[in-house]
């Protein structure tokens, strides 16, 4: 004979039991269309026997041309935060104290540093890949380049002249290296980066400096007052240009502006037709203070 | 009265069916078994579907459509966890894949099919997320294979594993983590699950690759294309090509130098001068102090995480700021448009911090390993140590020694990583009084 009380236990637990389900909550992630899904398959299993008829983008244009255009921010950047040193004390910050510098305006003129601006798309280079390296370095426990352009061929020598060891761990390469005290060693990228990876020094964890490896080396990286610069640009071909900052609040630090007249996309692009030897200014570009996260 | 009141119950043995029909519901589970699907990889899917500017609809149904878009076209190259699709420009074995996926059966004598399910799926999951059941209880969590990295290998660090060091991994396991060996299974057996981890991790790439194509290049309510050029030249060769490349791209291995004779212990007085200078190195220009410790205990740097971990560290990080400001920002004297971008980030927002806490394991650091303890994850030969110094152990923030590419320079030379080698080799053994004769060399109780 079963008491009320055991009962109600008993169908307690049960209703507990059902109620608890089957674990963790996971999301509902959408799932495939079978039919969909036959029918691309048999697209992508039929005899390729059919030449690829998507031409090469027709050579449109001659001659070289120049951007150029300054960045200021709109918004109230802050203090740069003092970093917490507390690896190698007796050697890190000690020349300078270290602060963050992943935002860095000019109190004089707002005009935002280390905007990279680089060309998406280009048909033709104008200039070989140098073979002479450039040099990536490292002192008081920082890099010397919060942003760093290179091409890809291009020789890094990436140097150590600090008194303690460092590792230089580059994001989106597998460059992953110990450099002793006062040493270096070369390093020749053979991938392009999409958008600019951070470097880091997994030793010193508050290290961090942006690298970008592009194949065409059209890339410019805004100074302290703002302004930026690229040369010898193709002319004559519809060219898109990508911007971004570390800092901002748009998807994969696309700085997006509000710009109708370049075609500025929330994608952080602009596109540009230049003629043969223009020098175009685009004169200020004002970054909207919620663009940039403070 | 047909149905008995509550207030009958007490009295009368119906009630032992009651708790018999709920019993039974409770140990049916959650309805029908449905066929294995494989998941989406969530947390990447959200990330690139951020949204930017105006859309025409609510953010959800947009990203809901691109990311099933991107479902059924990786069901198209590669089918389904029951049904494997090895296109012939994937470079996979359809026979070995066959042998590994579906539910567990076997049709001849003898002969097993669905190993992957058997042995791999309650940690690795159906999809090689690394987040099978099993997965939230293991220290360290079991490997993601969708991105494609690989610790424990014999190539050069942004290099792929050959089929050999998968299939090493499998057969002896992995020391010091809950990867058991696999030892037992036929050679033909290991052999198509290591080439079942090959297409998990090249479809995981292939989907990672379509959204971050999708990201950057569609805009709105474009499509996906679905044609060979796109999705098998652009998309699908570069990836299986790494793989392909991989068996080209071993490290060379330098001569063992004079005077280091791995036969014999670490501290062997053959292995003394070596093991000084390795010692040394150790303290120097190998670095290895910095974050193993001055006495090696893995003690020095230890508050970073692997790449794998990283990821979601980092999402969680975008996550949290992006909440906190819109929390912070006042919508009263919003334009109608400005309110709509508000309110379409907001819901991306409340979407993504859902998915990286119900689509992701917790995050956790990588300690740096104690080498105190003589266990080493990938593999105890001086070989394997050797490797592991030279390129540095690929996701995890351990850098290499040596040159990261042929003809590059190293942070010591070639020989010298043999002789830090043979001085990790007599770390257990060491014992130099500096730490005190009442506490052990071997912390086992230090977590």
């Amino acid at each position: 004979m079963m008491t009320s009380s055991r009962l109600v236990v008993a169908l307690a637990l049960s209703a507990l039991a059902v109620a608890a389900g089957c674990g963790p909550q996971r999301t509902s992630a959408p799932v495939a269309d079978a039919a969909a899904a036959a029918t691309i398959r048999e697209g992508l299993v039929a005899a390729s026997s059919a030449p690829s008829v998507a031409g090469e983008d027709v050579v449109a244009g001659s001659g070289w041309a120049s951007l150029k255009g300054r960045f200021v921010f709109a918004g109230d950047p802050g203090q740069p935060a003092a970093l917490m040193i507390d690896k190698d004390t007796e050697v890190c910050g000690k020349v300078a104290k270290l602060f963050d510098r992943s935002l860095r305006v000019d109190a004089a003129t707002k005009g935002l540093a280390d905007v990279v601006v680089f060309v998406r798309k280009s048909s033709r280079v104008k200039n070989p890949v140098s073979e002479t390296p450039l040099v990536f370095d490292q002192k008081n426990c920082e890099f010397l380049s919060p942003v760093f352009v290179a091409r890809v061929g291009q020789p890094l020598d990436i140097r150590n002249s600090d008194p303690v060891g460092h590792n230089t761990n580059i994001d989106g390469t597998s460059f992953n290296q110990l450099i002793p005290a006062g040493q270096g060693t070369t390093y020749k990228p053979d991938t392009e980066m999409g958008v600019p990876k951070a470097v880091t020094c997994n030793i010193h964890p508050w290290m961090k400096a942006y690298m970008i490896l592009r194949k065409d080396g059209y890339v410019a990286v805004s100074a302290t007052d703002g302004t930026f610069e690229i040369a010898d640009l193709p002319a004559g071909e519809p060219l898109e240009f990508q911007v971004w900052h570390a800092r901002s609040t748009g998807p994969s630090g696309a700085v997006g502006l509000q710009r109708p007249d370049l075609n500025w996309t929330p994608k952080g692009r602009f596109q540009v037709t230049l003629q043969a030897d223009e020098s175009k200014d685009l004169g200020t570009l004002e970054v909207p203070a919620g663009a940039i996260g403070t | 009265m047909i149905t008995p009141s509550v207030s009958n119950l007490r009295h009368r043995p119906a009630a032992v069916p009651v708790v018999l029909c709920l019993a039974s519901l409770f140990m049916a589970g959650c309805g029908r078994t449905q066929p294995a699907s494989f998941r989406l990889n969530t947390v990447h899917a959200t990330k690139t579907t951020a949204p930017e500017g105006d859309l025409e609809r609510s953010w959800s149904s947009w990203s809901r459509e691109r990311q099933q878009q991107v479902a059924t076209i990786l069901e198209a190259m590669f089918g389904t966890p029951d049904d494997p699709v090895a296109l012939a420009e994937s470079g996979l074995d359809a026979a070995k894949l066959q042998l590994a996926a579906g539910p567990v059966r076997s049709d001849i004598v003898g002969r097993k099919n669905g190993l992957y399910r058997e042995h791999c799926s309650h940690c690795h999951g159906i999809s090689g997320d690394g987040m099978g059941p099993t997965a939230a209880f293991l220290n360290p969590y079991p490997r993601d294979y969708r991105p494609g990295k690989f610790k424990f290998k014999s190539t050069w660090r942004d290099a792929k594993p050959t089929n050999a060091d998968l299939v090493r991994v499998l057969h002896q396991g992995i020391a010091g983590t809950s990867m058991p060996s696999f030892a037992l299974l036929a050679p033909s057996q290991v052999d198509a699950l290591a080439e079942y981890v090959r297409y998990l991790s090249i479809r995981g790439e292939t989907e990672a690759a379509l959204f971050t194509y999708a990201e950057q290049e569609l805009s709105g309510d474009d499509q996906l294309p679905t044609t060979r050029e796109f999705l098998i030249d652009e998309v699908l060769a570069p990836i299986v090509e790494k793989w392909r490349a991989a068996e080209d791209a071993e490290i060379p291995i330098a001569a063992v130098p004079a005077g280091v004779d791995f036969s014999r212990p670490g501290d062997d007085p053959a292995n003394r001068e070596s093991v000084a200078r390795g010692r040394a190195l150790f303290h120097g220009d190998g670095g290895c102090v910095k974050c193993h410790g001055v006495t090696a205990l893995g003690d020095g740097q230890a508050n970073d995480y692997d790449d794998w971990n990283k990821a979601i560290v980092e999402a969680s990080k975008e996550v949290a700021g992006g909440l906190e400001a819109s929390r912070e920002t006042s919508t009263s004297d919003m334009s109608p448009d400005r309110l709509a971008e508000y309110r379409t980030r907001a819901e991306w927002l409340h979407a993504f911090a859902e998915v990286l806490e119900g689509d992701a394991l917790r995050p956790r650091m990588i300690p740096p390993r104690n080498l105190r303890q003589g266990v080493y994850r990938g593999g105890r030969r001086p070989l394997d140590l050797y490797r592991r110094l030279y390129t540095g152990i690929n996701g995890a923030p351990m850098p290499g020694v040596g040159p990261s590419g042929p003809g590059g320079k190293g942070s010591v030379s070639d020989a010298e990583i043999w002789h830090i080698v043979n001085y990790i080799r007599s770390l257990p053994y060491e014992f130099d009084g500096e730490l005190g004769a009442d506490r052990p060399m071997v912390a086992r109780d230090r977590f």
